[in-house]
């Protein structure tokens, strides 16, 4: 999921960066707060450990094995803020030295890995386990979290490179960066991360709890309880303000025809590599039909979609820890 | 004494696949031996100073990244050739090496919109990906971390952040080799099926969380006791040479270049 | 049983072994001794098979162990299983959630029936007197417990080569005596040891066999344990001892050490 130079645009580049500035930002004020100033070492082997879970393979059926990102996992160990910070440090020292993810769009894998799997991860984590008072709702939450972190950051990088030939072509109309259309980049992405790696995420991630659950329950990160609440707020905001922030940046957002867009989409139905129902059950043009045709500015169409999608995970979860609370009383 | 103990193992294993041990003894090797060997770069006398290394390769991969002139490319190609051919071989290889890989890898993403007709971008961020990290690879390997640190001091990154990075890399020795000694250990003992893969290898990742829980803790005791108090000063020398004033010249060249092709 | 030919290694440029050639027949018991870097643990990890020589050629009973052929599974595998490694660290040799489970690992993965698992781990507890340890977790145990618990994980494998690297490093005095009639125990029940140490006193007591690496990471000496402890000046030579290290003749016992001024 590290996403290298040059498919994205320098301007997107930026304003992911800028938005994940205030989450470093207040990750910096809330690690203060919560560990002391002179406990930094903790950061820095918080990152260590973030770096060398993402060399560990993972062994998957059929002998072959994958990467985890264990961003959830480490905002469960030590807190989604100190997470946030770690996993940033992590992704700078393997752009500076290993050539994982670029330079420019450092920001952006920060965004994804860094700000968007670790606080969604932690955030669904926490909600069912407030939900569900028993040891097993801790491992669904932490199960479900992992799982359903990993993939939002894996649509986040979905949206970035797909929002690329929208935004930036030459006068030809041909993509400057990432050629790939919402309607490719989000089933590529998104196809693997949940049928493999989320799995391989969710798995790695309940295993090491146990481990250290089992043997030392103490070294756990304990949150406040009003914090999910803070999260839940940033999050919004950050849904809300990324297109802002790309509009921001003086690109022809307002510019696009329906036409244009209709060409990019059927550029990418041309393409002939997407099953035709994966297409529909994917691409953004089937969630939101009158995304491009019925004259609602993009951008509303983008945002629209961003909360239909927070939406229908929150009625997901209810629906889950209700089910699991009918159980319960069912049980006593 | 036990009986079984007394006489030798009749034993025939089975296989089981479990490449995963290999795999990951492969790249924590691989991460470990690019530490070690990067905390050898000491610049030699004809060095360039670090902060206009970083600052220059960073406007590099700018320029790069917003140009769409093939020619600036190919200029830009020229010049990292060059800055390569005065690295020693064995580091010309890594580099090389690592962005034609990244490229290639690149260059496969993008051929079915090349197919499509799309002529631009399946050529163009191949060849931008290859010097992007051709840069960044010449950068790390003539430069040693501490000094890239250092130069990012410069650059007005507050220290605490500047400190964190540091112990990061440290730990990462550190902890790397923990976990690297587990995995040989899980190895040697790997003596047949394993049937709970997963427990095994969160067993050396937990091991690891709690280990480098414990070592910060007794970093922090390390520190308080020798007066720490959460403020760090990264301390930087300054000297202009002849080599930081022929860099900074190309550099302005390829600016030019940059401007002049528009 | 273990034939080295010749064997070079070297790390990334830097030499650790060089040209060795070294023997070592079925239940011997060879202490290595050298000063630190002198290139012991390197042999140790060559002698496991976690690395390969550069130049040379290793054989365990009469079959040449190469990368090549330890990429086979089942080759490895078995080879693992007829050499034990007790790791210096002790901490990086225990990754399960509690001890019992941590010496099962092995047998459990040998195929045997739980039955049989749970003889052998009993009797792996019972013979390192750790039966009290049964369910705690390894990674809150003391140094002395865990390497305790290490040596046992190993044990049940029931391998014919046992190799302790450092084995009596970090431990209290009692533990270090108890540890060194366990290992005369072991090699009296037929198992061949090899053991890296610095402890002259643990070689005397432990080995037949001693083998000196010089500072050159070659073989300095290859002679009855006895006979190369009473070699002074070439202990001296490799700077293993310096000038204040000494015997004392007399009856019955006899031991080195160094005098506190």
């Amino acid at each position: 999921m590290h996403i290298p130079d040059n498919y994205l645009s320098p301007s997107t580049c930026a304003a992911l960066g800028a938005a994940v500035a205030p989450v470093w930002a207040l990750s910096v004020k809330k690690v203060k707060k919560e560990i002391t100033k002179a406990k930094m070492p903790l950061l820095g082997i918080g990152a260590s450990f973030s770096f060398l879970m993402m060399m560990f393979n993972v062994p998957l059926p059929g002998g072959t094995t994958g990467h985890a990102v264990g961003g959830t996992l480490l905002a469960i160990l030590l807190g989604p803020f100190s997470a946030c910070i770690s996993v940033s440090v992590a992704l700078l020292i393997q752009a500076l030295f290993f050539g994982d993810g670029g330079i420019l769009s450092f920001g952006a894998n920060c965004f994804n890995m860094a700000f968007v799997l670790p606080f969604v991860g932690y955030f669904v984590y926490k909600f069912i386990k407030d939900r569900v008072r028993t040891e097993k709702g801790e491992f669904i939450g932490i199960a479900v979290g992992s799982y359903i972190g990993i993939n939002a950051a894996a649509l986040c990088a979905a949206i970035e490179f797909g929002i690329q030939p929208l935004l930036f072509k030459d006068a030809a109309g041909h993509a400057l960066y990432s050629p790939y259309p919402l309607s490719v980049s989000i089933p590529a992405m998104l196809i693997p991360h949940l049928l493999v790696a989320g799995v391989v995420e969710a798995v790695f991630t309940v295993a090491i709890f146990a481990f250290i659950k089992k043997v030392s329950p103490g070294t756990i990160y304990e949150g406040a309880k009003e914090k999910s609440k803070a999260i839940y707020g940033l999050l919004a905001a950050l849904i809300l303000m990324t297109p802002l922030g790309l509009l921001a940046t003086g690109t022809a957002w307002g510019e696009w025809g329906a036409d244009e867009i209709q060409e990019v989409v059927s550029n990418g139905q041309a393409l002939g590599f997407i099953p035709q129902g994966m297409q529909n059950g994917f691409s953004f043009e089937a969630m939101m039909p009158d995304y491009s045709v019925g004259g609602i500015p993009e951008i509303a169409g983008y945002i629209l979609s961003a909360v239909a999608g927070v939406a229908l995970l929150l009625i997901l979860f209810k629906i889950i820890s209700s089910l699991k609370k009918a159980n319960h009383s069912v049980h006593e | 004494m036990p009986e079984w103990l007394l006489k030798d193992e009749n034993y025939q294993p089975l296989p089981d696949r479990d490449t995963f041990i290999d795999k990951s003894i492969l790249s924590l090797l691989r991460i470990l031996s690019r530490i070690r060997a990067q905390s050898g770069y000491t610049g030699g006398k004809h060095s360039v100073h670090a902060v206009y290394k970083v600052a220059c390769t960073f406007l590099l991969i700018v320029l790069l990244s917003v140009s769409r002139n093939i020619w600036f490319l190919a200029a830009v190609g020229a010049y990292l050739l060059a800055a390569l051919s005065l690295m020693s071989a064995d580091r010309i290889i890594r580099v090389i090496k690592a962005g034609l890989i990244i490229s290639f890898f690149s260059f496969l993403i993008l051929l079915p919109a090349f197919l499509m007709g799309n002529r631009y971008s399946p050529v163009m961020i191949p060849l931008k990906t290859l010097a992007t990290v051709t840069a960044v690879g010449i950068l790390s390997h003539t430069t040693g971390w501490h000094a890239v640190t250092g130069a990012l001091k410069s650059f007005f990154i507050p220290d605490i952040f500047i400190f964190v990075l540091d112990i990061t890399i440290k730990y990462i020795v550190m902890l790397g080799e923990l976990s690297l000694d587990l995995f040989y250990s899980l190895k040697l003992r790997s003596v047949g099926k394993n049937v709970e893969k997963y427990s095994s290898l969160s067993g050396i990742a937990g091991t690891m969380f709690l280990k480098s829980k414990e070592m910060a803790e007794d970093m922090y005791s390390a520190m308080e006791c020798r007066g720490f108090t959460g403020s760090y000063r990264v301390r930087r020398r300054f000297r202009f040479t002849p080599a930081d004033f022929l860099y900074i010249v190309v550099h302005i060249l390829l600016i030019t270049i940059f401007v002049y092709l528009g | 049983m273990i034939e080295l030919n010749d064997v070079s290694y070297s790390y990334e440029g830097i030499p650790a072994l060089k040209r060795v050639s070294l023997r070592i027949e079925k239940g011997e018991s060879v202490a290595l001794m050298g000063v630190n870097g002198s290139g012991k643990s390197t042999l140790l990890k060559l002698l496991n098979g976690i690395i390969f020589p550069d130049t040379g050629e290793y054989l365990f009973g009469g079959e040449s162990i190469t990368q090549k052929k330890m990429q086979d599974a089942v080759f490895s595998k078995h080879f693992h299983q007829r050499v034990g490694f007790v790791f210096q660290n002790s901490d990086t040799q225990l990754f399960c959630s509690d001890v019992y489970d941590e010496i099962a690992f092995g047998p459990r993965q040998m195929g045997m029936e739980e039955t049989e698992v749970e003889k052998r781990v009993e009797d792996c507890l019972a013979l390192l007197s750790i039966q009290n340890f049964r369910h705690r977790q390894p990674y809150h145990l003391s140094g002395g417990e865990k390497k305790k618990v290490a040596i046992a994980c190993v044990l049940a494998l029931n391998p014919e080569v046992l190799v302790f690297d450092e084995p009596l490093n970090g431990l209290d005095p009692r533990t270090r005596r108890w540890f060194v009639s366990f290992l005369i125990q072991l090699h009296k029940a037929g198992k061949t040891l090899i053991s890296s140490t610095h402890d002259l006193e643990m070689v005397q007591e432990i080995a037949t066999r001693a083998v000196l690496f010089d500072e050159k990471h070659t073989v300095a000496a290859d002679k009855p344990a006895q006979e190369l402890l009473e070699d002074i000046d070439l202990l001296k030579k490799v700077n293993l001892i310096d000038e204040f290290y000494h015997k004392h003749p007399g009856a019955g016992h006899q031991h080195f050490h160094i005098h506190p001024f």
